[in-house]
């Protein structure tokens, strides 16, 4: 009798201490995979961001080529690159006037697209007529050929018109056919009650009082991301600026263009550590805009599902 | 499953059975109206204002006959005289001529294939859509034939006019959008498909020589399996290339942008939010600034090379092979081999932290009451993450997922900013055809057009290249965004 009950006392002791025991490793391996998830993703971090430190440190760099066995510039610091780029423009750097001619370009191309998007999401969105569906179909099927494909096509269409070489141009050939990027606007426009809209039509509201004064005041986010991404696309596009800006004039030149000139197989021993810097101007604003894109972007979807 | 693809057989018949119906109504309702329009709709198949004159509508009627004879205009002056060569695309070429007269050379200006090919295409879209809005215009006079028969209101012009920014706002809003598309996009496919079907190339180039059709020759030339054609070995190969670096790049970015996205979000990291914007920040810099970067840094001088070789990885990637024994630098942009890897490497440095953005915001979203379920069902992490995550990741990214897989079919950045320049094929058949082993379809037609002038070849790619986006487009399409499948999570 006595035996089982003391027994029992021992059983029971010992699963308190097991469990303390289990409880303490259990803590201790918490502790352990909470540093090896942070190391993890440090390295992760490091891998990503050595190439931009790069860039940041070459820029600062007094030697102008590449610097093929350092990491950090080795003959010293110095600010001449960004004084070079910024104030000083030779026959290879024209930096203010591609910064110029990006941001004029950027401008007129941002407002014509946001007001075709606005305009086409609008239709597609908010009104029912004959042959709606019928334009939908045909505006995805379209959009699917993507453009550097048709480029030499359009290439022509512009030479034909005289507008090669010419900002005019640029604008066009970014802004022209931006009506069929209309579908995340319209997805927007889709989650506004249509209540709202019936409810002004028996006001005796006209659909352009409708479009005017109650969508678009409520799609402001969405209006913000599409005003940012098509003002950025000029900024980063690369493709249609080579082909379009091919006189060799350097100040009629992008930003891109501008840029990747200076990696040529001549330059780039003299030029590297100007790019950098070039490049580095450029991304900070750039990297702006995008970061309160995305912001307005995730506004915009998440908003615009809680008001549906 | 066999009664889903019954479902999916069905839909795309209805569709087209659909689309073939709407046709039939078109030209039935335009038969009706010619054959049961009084003398206003009947002559209006002759003069454009004649129904609206009918219906004392004079304005718009004057307006619809000056748009009548502005066409008949344009045909006379410019459609007439370019479509006369369309057939043949020019026959006389430029040349100059000695006239013993003035004792000068006179130009004689011959013809120019390409803007005869241009001009003639511009002109039959231009008739094709006057031909619409022909019918149209007959449909509307009967319409409003109708209405007056009924003692319906018809409109007065003001309230026409007015009517553009209620009624038919649409027509306001998308002239203007829709001019843009067929100037940016519509004409320039139909060129583009016109020219895969001549001999367009440098040795055909106006003016100073014409081009001309060759039917499917440039097809032809480019499927041929057999040696002789450059251009069917290269297309193969570099077809080959394209549809693997879609697929990898597609995918290694999917997950590894899951995976960033979990470890982040995961509880037991500090400062989620400085991590987060450490890999934004190196998306945010413009791809043409850190491609061409990272093209110098990986560089067979670069200071990668100098690196490993110092801390001894090029002498082991000798002994192990993956580097050839008479090299001193490991060939990251510069060998076939190396260069296809590193560019998958590349781009899931560029593509992950854009994914993670995306897949942070879809794991937000996952359905609580799952994960607890499964959690009660005794499942683990793991468990839980292949059987209740990823299904819905699938289920939420998966119309995505093949939108990327198409755009990195055409992705141009990636592969044209980290080996322009500075990779150059040892392959000569591949040379032959202008390509080289890393060139996914479009930087090889970029190369074509921008340095070789070969338009034939590069338009034949890009209309091969449209019909290989939209069979996988469409794929997608049927797959994920057929009915029945929204409300799977509702």
């Amino acid at each position: 009798m006595e035996n089982t009950i003391n027994d029992k006392v021992i059983s029971k002791n010992d699963t308190l201490a097991e469990k303390e025991l289990k409880l303490r490793s259990k803590k201790k391996s918490e502790l352990a995979s909470t540093i090896i998830i942070n190391v993890l993703i440090a390295i992760f971090a490091l891998i990503w961001i050595i190439p931009i430190v790069w860039l940041l440190v070459t820029a600062f760099s007094k030697y102008r080529g590449i610097d093929t066995a350092h990491f950090f510039p080795a003959q010293g610091w110095t600010l001449d690159n960004f004084k070079i780029v910024l104030f000083e423009p030779d026959s290879v750097v024209q930096y203010m006037a591609w910064f110029k001619n990006t941001l004029v370009i950027a401008i007129f191309s941002c407002i014509i697209s946001t007001v075709f998007v606005l305009m086409v999401s609008y239709v597609f969105s908010c009104m029912r007529f004959r042959g709606r569906q019928a334009m939908m179909k045909f505006s995805i099927i379209l959009n699917m050929f993507p453009g550097v494909l048709s480029m030499i096509a359009v290439y022509f269409v512009m030479k034909q018109l005289g507008l090669t070489n010419s900002h005019v141009g640029m604008v066009i050939v970014y802004s022209a056919g931006s009506g069929l990027g209309y579908l995340i606007c319209k997805g927007f426009m889709d989650t506004i009650p249509t209540s709202i809209r019936e409810a002004a039509r028996l006001d005796g509201a006209s659909e352009a009082e409708i479009f005017f004064k109650i969508i678009l005041p409520l799609s402001k986010p969405i209006i913000v991301y599409t005003v940012i991404s098509a003002f950025l696309a000029p900024w980063a596009d690369f493709v249609f600026a080579k082909l379009m800006l091919n006189s060799g004039i350097s100040s009629d030149w992008t930003v891109a263009i501008g840029l990747y000139n200076m990696l040529g197989k001549d330059l780039k021993s003299h030029y590297f550590s100007i790019f950098c810097a070039g490049g580095l101007l450029i991304s900070i604003p750039i990297s702006a805009l995008f970061v309160l894109m995305q912001k307005y972007y995730v506004e915009g979807v998440t908003g615009g599902a809680s008001k549906g | 499953m066999a009664s889903k693809h019954e479902v999916h057989a069905s839909n795309t018949r209805e569709a087209f059975a659909n689309f073939f119906k709407g046709i039939g109504e078109y030209f039935s309702d335009f038969g009706k109206a010619i054959t049961k329009g009084d003398i206003g709709v009947k002559l209006s198949t002759i003069f454009m204002g004649a129904g609206y004159f009918a219906r004392k509508k004079y304005i718009v009627g004057i307006l619809a006959t000056l748009f009548e004879a502005l066409f008949v205009v344009m045909c006379i002056f410019y459609a007439a005289p370019n479509l006369a060569k369309f057939g043949t695309l020019g026959t006389t070429v430029r040349s100059t001529q000695f006239d013993p007269v003035t004792m000068q050379n006179t130009v004689i200006k011959g013809d120019n294939s390409f803007l005869i090919l241009l001009n003639s295409v511009i002109a039959l879209f231009l008739i094709f859509v006057f031909i619409l809005l022909w019918i149209h215009n007959i449909k509307r006079a009967y319409e409003l034939q109708q209405d007056s028969e009924k003692g319906m209101h018809i409109n007065t012009f003001v309230e026409d006019v007015k009517s553009l920014v209620n009624g038919r706002f649409n027509i306001t809003l998308l002239t203007l959008p829709t001019i843009g598309v067929i100037l940016m996009n519509v004409i320039p496919i139909l060129i583009l498909i016109a020219i895969a079907f001549t001999n367009y190339d440098q040795q055909h180039m106006p003016p100073s020589a014409l081009f001309t059709w060759v039917g499917i020759t440039n097809f032809k030339n480019i499927l041929s399996l057999s040696n002789n054609s450059a251009f069917g070995y290269a297309f193969f190969k570099v077809l080959g290339w394209t549809l693997v670096w879609a697929f990898f790049s597609t995918f290694t970015c999917f997950l590894g942008g899951i995976v960033m996205a979990k470890l982040i979000t995961y509880r037991k990291v500090k400062f989620p939010k400085f991590w987060r914007t450490l890999f934004v920040v190196t998306i945010a810099v413009p791809q043409f600034v850190t491609l061409l970067l990272v093209r110098y840094f990986f560089g067979d001088t670069g200071i990668v090379n100098s690196i490993c070789s110092s801390i001894g990885v090029t002498d082991f990637l000798k002994t192990i092979g993956l580097v050839k024994s008479h090299l001193t630098y490991i060939p990251f942009l510069t060998s076939p081999g190396w260069s296809k890897f590193m560019i998958v490497m590349i781009n899931i440095w560029v593509g992950v932290p854009y994914q993670m953005l995306v897949a942070t915001g879809v794991l937000i979203n996952i359905p609580e009451s799952q994960v607890e379920s499964a959690k009660l069902d005794g499942a683990n992490a793991w468990q839980i993450f292949w059987h209740v995550t990823m299904p819905y990741v699938m289920f939420v990214e998966g119309p995505t997922l093949i939108t990327d897989f198409v755009r990195n079919i055409n992705n141009f950045n990636v592969i044209y900013l980290l080996t322009q320049d500075t990779f150059v094929t040892t392959n000569q058949q591949l040379a032959n055809a202008n390509a080289k082993e890393v060139d996914l379809l479009v930087t090889w037609l970029f190369r074509l057009t921008n340095d070789y002038y070969n338009y034939k070849m590069a338009s034949v790619i890009g209309i091969i290249v449209f019909i290989i986006c939209a069979v996988f487009s469409l794929i997608a399409f049927s797959k994920f965004l057929s009915g029945g499948r929204e409300e799977s999570y509702q």
